[in-house]
């Protein structure tokens, strides 16, 4: 784990540096051992600054930069730093002679005293130059990735990167000429003064770290806040400005003779420093000041000009008694004329309290110097009020006409000069720092016309081949709309004849652009009104996404029938309730009967769906049933050929999935479609064609892409989703390339906030529904990811909810349907290793009891270290081989906890993992701490009293970790950690009361939270039997539960085989590692 | 060898004073700069004083001072010392100021330009309401002196001054004011009374003290840092949440917004006026960084 700080230098650039946990955990202990000599000798003071104890190299961090940096920009990595001056001195909080580190994460490791004072310290930075440090900061992703966090130093930074983008696109930028000494540069400076600029920028300095206020190699901090994000925003744009005009020539050098400004406006563009003659350079520099003070001094002071539009005094419109207008829509378009007679009025605003307004009249009355108003004193404001006046006339030249007389008050403008004072000048004297006042309807969206969709179900002819008949395709039609309401050809002929681009019509300003009106004439003239659409379809063109491509915005959207109730919210909730199919083994709740009825309601319309539920909600029993529904309704037409459903997961599940549709649907034949001894060819052909299900992993697919595509499949269904949300891979694109007739994605993982991941999923639902991925990222991703664009967010879920359905356990309407325990078991395949591994012991031990006595001690022996090593095996082949080999991707329950956590995680919940060896505690703790990049608490036998409570107590609280390992025999010390959502029992205790208790630690009575419990059990191996077994025979298992295991050592060598021996279905292939042709791996010699 | 260059080159000796801004084309940028060397045309100086131009560009006129009624320069010529050149003009009599100071003060625009810093374009009428003008009507408003040996008038050292003259004016419009007996300061303060506004100068150096801010921090709000204690106790943390930020860039449809404000500068780049220039690269890289900022 990383942590990424960023901190100011002196010569302006951002400067990188790092802490590393990893190092700060190695300082402890080293410091711990020392502690003990330590004590004995005096300690010695160190000397300062003493070098930082837990930070990475500089290469260390240009790596990390790396990542973040396209190809080319790697190279220039080591050109556009500091390399060769990699230390530099930081001022750091310190206490007990360390340096408080930036992140809870460690801080948390050791108890600290409160620092009151900096300290020096050595740290090697990496200091970036002006173009490096922006194409970092403006492409630094949302998520860090794993084992990095962005400090917040490191993201304010990213989004000041942005505020500085967004004045340099709205051009709020000057250049400038700065004096240094006897030096001179070429500056672009940000210009923030309208009141939305001001509010942002004072935004980002409230939430600025403090951190930031010392700049390297400094011990005081800055003199304010504003210093440094003035600096620090002034590099920035005057980077950004370069960099993005680079490359660029805007005007023909003389070569012959170069004047001080030529020279000024070349070093605007590349190098800033000026190098001209030095009398020359003052003179100038006196010329841009005064440049500048033509416009910008003026803004500074109490007082600033504003200018109010008034609307024409409205007519009696109102008045009028509504019965006598019969056709409401004739009469106010008649009435609808231009009325002239708008105003722009002078006013002096107090920079203070902008709503202290002076008319221009009061202004011109004063005599003297101060102006007395509502209790305040302003000086000069006649001054004032002219000089902004002279000044305005430059950014609006028709106000000239309105200043002939001595005391102007007012300019008078037509509706053509009101909307252009609307829609270009306004902006200019706002981005000028002048106050402007407009109507408030200006803020709200304009009605204007444009055309209004109506989509409703194709009628359909007789009877079709699915249930209610429905096939996804919709009727349209186009009509004339202002805002919602139509509008008549004529009637919008005549409201065209006015040529102004401002009308009222029925108390409602209605802005009629020439080339809008223009276009809704073409549009309406083409005639093709109405005709056919899918569902894909009616949604973009109906949401407005494809109004460019129409030619006219579209205004209105309206549907009937099922398009209606495909398109409402929490649509499922309006269909109509279908019951767990005859056949169908077990219970809905009714949640689920609901999930079944949306599933098949989308599957008649064609539509893909995405179940999204919590985890824990039953995606599987749902799927099952909808399965089920299926067998039942094809059954009907018994001599129909019925196309079976391919079914993806990831290869941890697979067992799963097979264990659970015999659970459920024993009806359905399912066939498994992975391990070296899988079908192939015609075989596999013939015997897939007579399945209901296909179960198959996503690397198979890939792999068995050819021979799977021989085969039609009435419907695809990829479990854990997020395996294709990479939407260039292999994997995916195989996925999608299969044909099928209907699709189901299952994910427990909140898609909708993994916008990629999004994107990908729905294409391969409903390919097209989202635009190409290029086109996404334009339109959703990037301003949604980026800049938090809310209406954007919105739109994209209008445009995806009818096909996401996810409930959350938290819902009420769940909640009441959810018992409070949810017991599952999770079943999980061994790796090909592991079942070697777990075949060699087994087969050890049977070659050494069938040479020992029967009842010795040493068969009895023999027999619990075998069982031992048997647990440890399905567990992880390095808990038994203890080698220190890695450890990823090695074992089937790892993998299924690392996809549980994975979720749990995105869910925000907690989860108390429980196993009975402390070494596979250790192992979990380090592997998913890595993996996952947070702080995972591990508990175990030897953890001291002290450090126990510590532990519980952080779990509990609200910001503690997620993750808590208990590696800890049950019973004895009370821990109450109800903090938890979730329980995992990574091994069995093969006790049930053992068990019990574990669980009740996270499951109290009072605690309102639904707990889910889920008991890892591994496919075809001795876990699986005794888990039948204590299932079978409550009663055996309190007698085994009291005997522990010893009773398995009574057992003859034959029933003893039978309980260990590993079952064909254990092994789950990992692809990567097994190729189709080999043999089982050899098993290797499990050490003793 | 220097006797030899100054026989084979009559020309001046080379200087380093003022020199013309415009190299090529014409001098003077401003309506007014424009108008003051075509009111010196229309006195048939023509030839004469084109003669002067080159002078001007190559920097031979070594100081110029503008006070009422007189402008006084040294240009160098071919002789080692330079020529003194003086350009008398009448100033007006106060009388005759505070007719042309009523009628300005008839129209608003006229102290609103004149404070936002340009020549008000109808400035001319106003002067010709009161029977005056702000430029020389006649040759004989302009008695000129210059201490060289030719005899022409304008000669060029007198003629290279004209073109200065010019281009001082386009940087500072009320130097035309001043040479005619009203500095900006008398002008300004002298219409304000006209409007009514007493005189008392007691305020104006506060309004001038905080005008002296930089550019960027024009109204920035200051945000103070928190005592050493309060900043060690939170130290690394941002102090509010993100999420409430958003600065997504939105297309202008003035990307120029800051330059149209500012008054024009009277400079070119080859042939280029620099406003113009500015202009360009003002929506050029307003779309440029729109892009950017959409960019994966």
């Amino acid at each position: 784990m990383i942590i990424l700080n960023v901190v100011w230098s002196e010569s302006s650039n951002l400067t990188l540096w790092a802490e590393s946990l990893l190092l700060f955990e190695q300082f402890l202990a080293k410091r711990e051992k020392l502690k003990d000599k330590a004590a004995s000798k005096t300690t010695k003071k160190q000397p300062e600054p003493a070098e930082h104890p837990f930070v990475c190299s500089t290469n260390s961090i240009s790596e990390i930069l790396g990542l973040f940096l396209q190809i080319d920009s790697k190279v220039s990595i080591s050109k556009s730093t500091n390399k060769g001056k990699e230390v530099t001195t930081l001022f750091l909080p310190t206490s007990d002679n360390l340096p408080q580190p930036s992140h809870p994460l460690f801080r948390d490791l050791i108890p600290q005293h409160k620092p009151k004072d900096l300290s020096p310290w050595i740290v090697p930075a990496l200091e970036l130059k002006s173009t490096l440090a922006l194409e970092f900061l403006l492409s630094l992703p949302n998520k860090a990735p794993t084992g990095i966090i962005f400090s917040d130093s490191l993201l304010f930074f990213s989004e000041l990167a942005k505020f500085a983008l967004k004045l340099v696109v709205q051009g709020k930028i000057l250049p400038t000429l700065e004096k240094r000494q006897d030096s001179f540069f070429a500056r672009w400076q940000p210009v923030v003064n309208t009141d939305a600029e001001l509010l942002e920028a004072k935004q980002l300095m409230e939430l600025m770290p403090l951190s930031l206020c010392w700049i390297i190699g400094t011990p005081k901090p800055t003199t304010s806040i504003t210093t440094i994000f003035q600096l620090a925003l002034e590099s920035l744009v005057d980077g950004l400005v370069r960099q993005t005009l680079a490359g660029n020539k805007f005007f023909t050098t003389n070569k012959k003779y170069s004047s001080v400004h030529q020279e000024w406006l070349t070093a605007l563009l590349s190098e800033p420093q000026i190098v001209a003659d030095k009398a020359e350079l003052n003179s100038f520099y006196k010329v841009v000041t005064d440049w500048h003070h033509s416009a910008f001094k003026a803004t500074v002071g109490q007082l600033r000009t504003c200018f109010r539009l008034s609307e024409p005094p409205s007519d009696d419109e109102s008045l009028e008694p509504k019965q006598t207008r019969k056709k409401t829509t004739d009469k106010s378009i008649d009435k609808a004329t231009d009325k002239g007679q708008w105003k722009v009025e002078f006013l002096l605003q107090a920079m203070d309290d902008k709503s202290l307004l002076v008319p221009a009249e009061n202004v011109w009355k004063t005599k003297g110097k101060v102006l007395k108003f509502s209790s305040r004193e302003f000086e000069n404001p006649q001054e004032r009020l002219l000089t902004d006046l002279g000044k305005s006339i430059r950014l609006y030249p028709e106000l000239e006409s309105a200043l002939k007389t001595a005391r102007p008050v007012s300019l008078s403008l037509d509706t053509s000069g009101a909307y252009k004072f609307l829609r270009e000048v306004m902006l200019l004297l706002e981005q000028s720092g002048f106050g402007v006042l407009v109507p408030s309807w200006w803020n709200r969206p304009l009605l204007r016309p444009g055309a209004k969709l109506s989509a409703q179900p194709k009628k359909s002819k007789g009877t079709g081949t699915n249930l209610l008949g429905l096939d996804g395709i919709c009727e349209y039609q186009w009509k004339l709309a202002i805002g919602e309401q139509e509008i008549s050809y004529e009637d919008f002929l005549k409201l065209a004849k006015l040529k102004v681009p401002l009308v009222k019509i029925r108390g409602q300003w209605v802005e009629l652009k020439a080339e809008e009106i223009q276009a809704a004439i073409a549009f309406f003239e083409k005639k093709h009104l109405s005709g056919e659409m899918s569902v894909n379809e009616v949604l973009r063109v109906g949401l407005g996404l494809e109004s460019e491509k129409i030619g006219v915005p579209v205004v209105g959207f309206e549907t009937s029938g099922w398009l209606k109730n495909l398109l409402t919210e929490n649509n499922e909730q309006k269909l109509n309730e279908q019951k767990a199919p005859k056949g169908f083994v077990g219970k809905l709740r009714p949640y689920q009967e609901r999930g079944l009825s949306w599933l098949s309601f989308l599957h008649q319309l064609g539509m893909g769906a995405c179940l999204a539920d919590d985890m824990g909600l039953g995606k599987t029993v749902q799927l099952l049933a909808l399965l089920m529904l299926d067998y039942q309704s094809l059954g009907k037409k018994a001599n129909q050929q019925h196309p079976p459903t391919l079914l993806v997961c990831p290869m941890s599940v697979v067992g799963n999935w097979q264990r659970e549709a015999s659970r459920f649907a024993p009806s359905l034949k399912v066939q498994v479609h992975h391990g070296a001894e899988r079908l192939t060819d015609k075989e596999f052909v013939e015997e897939a064609q007579k399945a209901d299900i296909v179960i198959t992993t996503y690397g198979l697919a890939t792999r068995d892409q050819a021979l799977l595509s021989e085969i039609t499949w009435g419907r695809l269904v990829l479990d854990e989703a997020q395996n294709i949300k990479n939407p260039d891979t292999k994997q995916t694109k195989a996925i999608r390339s299969f044909a099928v007739q209907s699709r189901i994605a299952l994910t427990g993982t909140p898609v909708e906030n993994r916008l990629s991941e999004l994107w990908s999923i729905m294409e391969f639902l409903n390919p097209g529904l989202l635009g190409s991925a290029s086109n996404f990222g334009k339109q959703f991703s990037t301003p949604i990811e980026r800049y938090r664009d809310k209406e954007k967010a919105t739109l994209l879920k209008q445009l995806t909810q009818p096909f996401i359905l996810r409930r959350l356990k938290t819902d009420k309407s769940i909640i009441q349907d959810l018992p409070e325990k949810i017991e599952m078991k999770v079943f999980c395949n061994l790796t090909s290793e592991q079942a070697s591994l777990y075949q060699a012991v087994v087969d050890e031990m049977m070659q050494k009891i069938e040479k020992s006595e029967e009842k010795s001690i040493e068969r009895k022996g023999m027999v619990l270290a075998t069982l031992m090593k048997l647990k440890q095996v399905c567990n992880h082949p390095v808990q038994m081989l203890q080698d220190g080999s890695s450890v990823a991707e090695r074992s089937g329950k790892l993998a299924r906890l690392e996809d549980l956590i994975d979720e749990i995680l995105a869910a925000g919940d907690r989860v108390l993992c429980f196993t009975q060896f402390a070494e596979m505690g250790k192992m979990l703790k380090i592997h998913l701490q890595e993996k996952f990049g947070c702080e995972i608490l591990f508990l175990q036998g030897s953890t001291s009293k002290k450090a126990r409570d510590q532990m519980v107590t952080r779990f509990q609280s609200s910001t503690g970790p997620a993750i808590f390992i208990l590696s800890l025999k049950a019973g004895g010390v009370g821990l109450n950690l109800t903090a938890a959502q979730h329980v995992i029992h990574f091994d069995r205790w093969w006790n049930p009361a053992v068990e019990a208790q574990a669980t009740d630690r996270a499951f109290r009575i009072g605690q309102t939270k639904n707990v889910q419990v889920r008991k890892f059990v591994c496919i075809g191996t001795i876990e699986e039997k005794i888990d039948l077994l204590i299932e079978q025979k409550k009663e055996l298992a309190d007698n085994i539960v009291g005997t522990g295991e010893g009773w398995l050592t009574e057992l003859s060598n034959a029933d003893l085989h039978q309980l260990v021996a590993l079952s064909k279905d254990a092994v789950s292939e990992t692809v990567a590692k097994t190729s189709t042709t080999s043999k089982k791996a050899k098993p290797k010699k499990a050490s003793s | 060898m220097w006797d030899d260059w100054r026989n084979s080159y009559s020309g001046p000796r080379p200087a380093n004073g003022i020199k013309a801004k415009n190299q090529r084309g014409a001098i003077g940028e401003t309506w007014w700069s424009k108008r003051f060397l075509e009111v010196l045309h229309s006195f048939h100086m023509g030839a004469r004083l084109d003669r002067g131009r080159s002078y001007a560009r190559k920097g031979q006129v070594l100081n110029i001072d503008i006070e009422s009624g007189l402008v006084t320069a040294k240009v160098q010529g071919s002789s080692s010392r330079p020529y003194k050149v003086e350009i008398k003009l009448k100033e007006l009599s106060k009388k005759e100021w505070e007719q042309v100071e009523k009628a300005l003060v008839e129209r608003a625009i006229f102290l609103a330009s004149l404070l936002a810093g340009e020549m008000p374009k109808d400035i001319e009428e106003a002067f010709k309401e009161v029977k005056l003008s702000l430029f020389p009507s006649r040759v004989s408003d302009l008695k000129t002196a210059c201490s060289c040996p030719d005899s022409s008038n304008p000669c060029k050292h007198i003629a290279a001054v004209y073109y200065i003259l010019a281009e001082q004016f386009d940087e500072d419009p009320f130097l035309l004011f001043t040479w005619r007996g009203r500095t900006k300061e008398e002008l300004i303060e002298n219409l304000s009374l006209l409007r009514g506004v007493s005189a008392d100068s007691g305020s104006k150096a506060k309004v001038d003290k905080a005008e002296e801010q930089t550019i960027s921090s024009t109204a920035m709000p200051q945000v103070p840092i928190p005592s050493l204690s309060e900043s060690l106790s939170n130290f690394w943390q941002a102090r509010a949440s993100f999420s409430e930020l958003s600065f997504q860039p939105e297309k202008t449809s003035v990307p120029d917004a800051v330059i149209r404000q500012l008054e024009p500068l009277n400079l070119t780049i080859a042939e280029k006026n620099l406003q113009e220039i500015f202009l360009e690269i003002y929506k050029n890289l307003s779309n440029k960084a729109y892009e950017k900022a959409f960019n994966k």
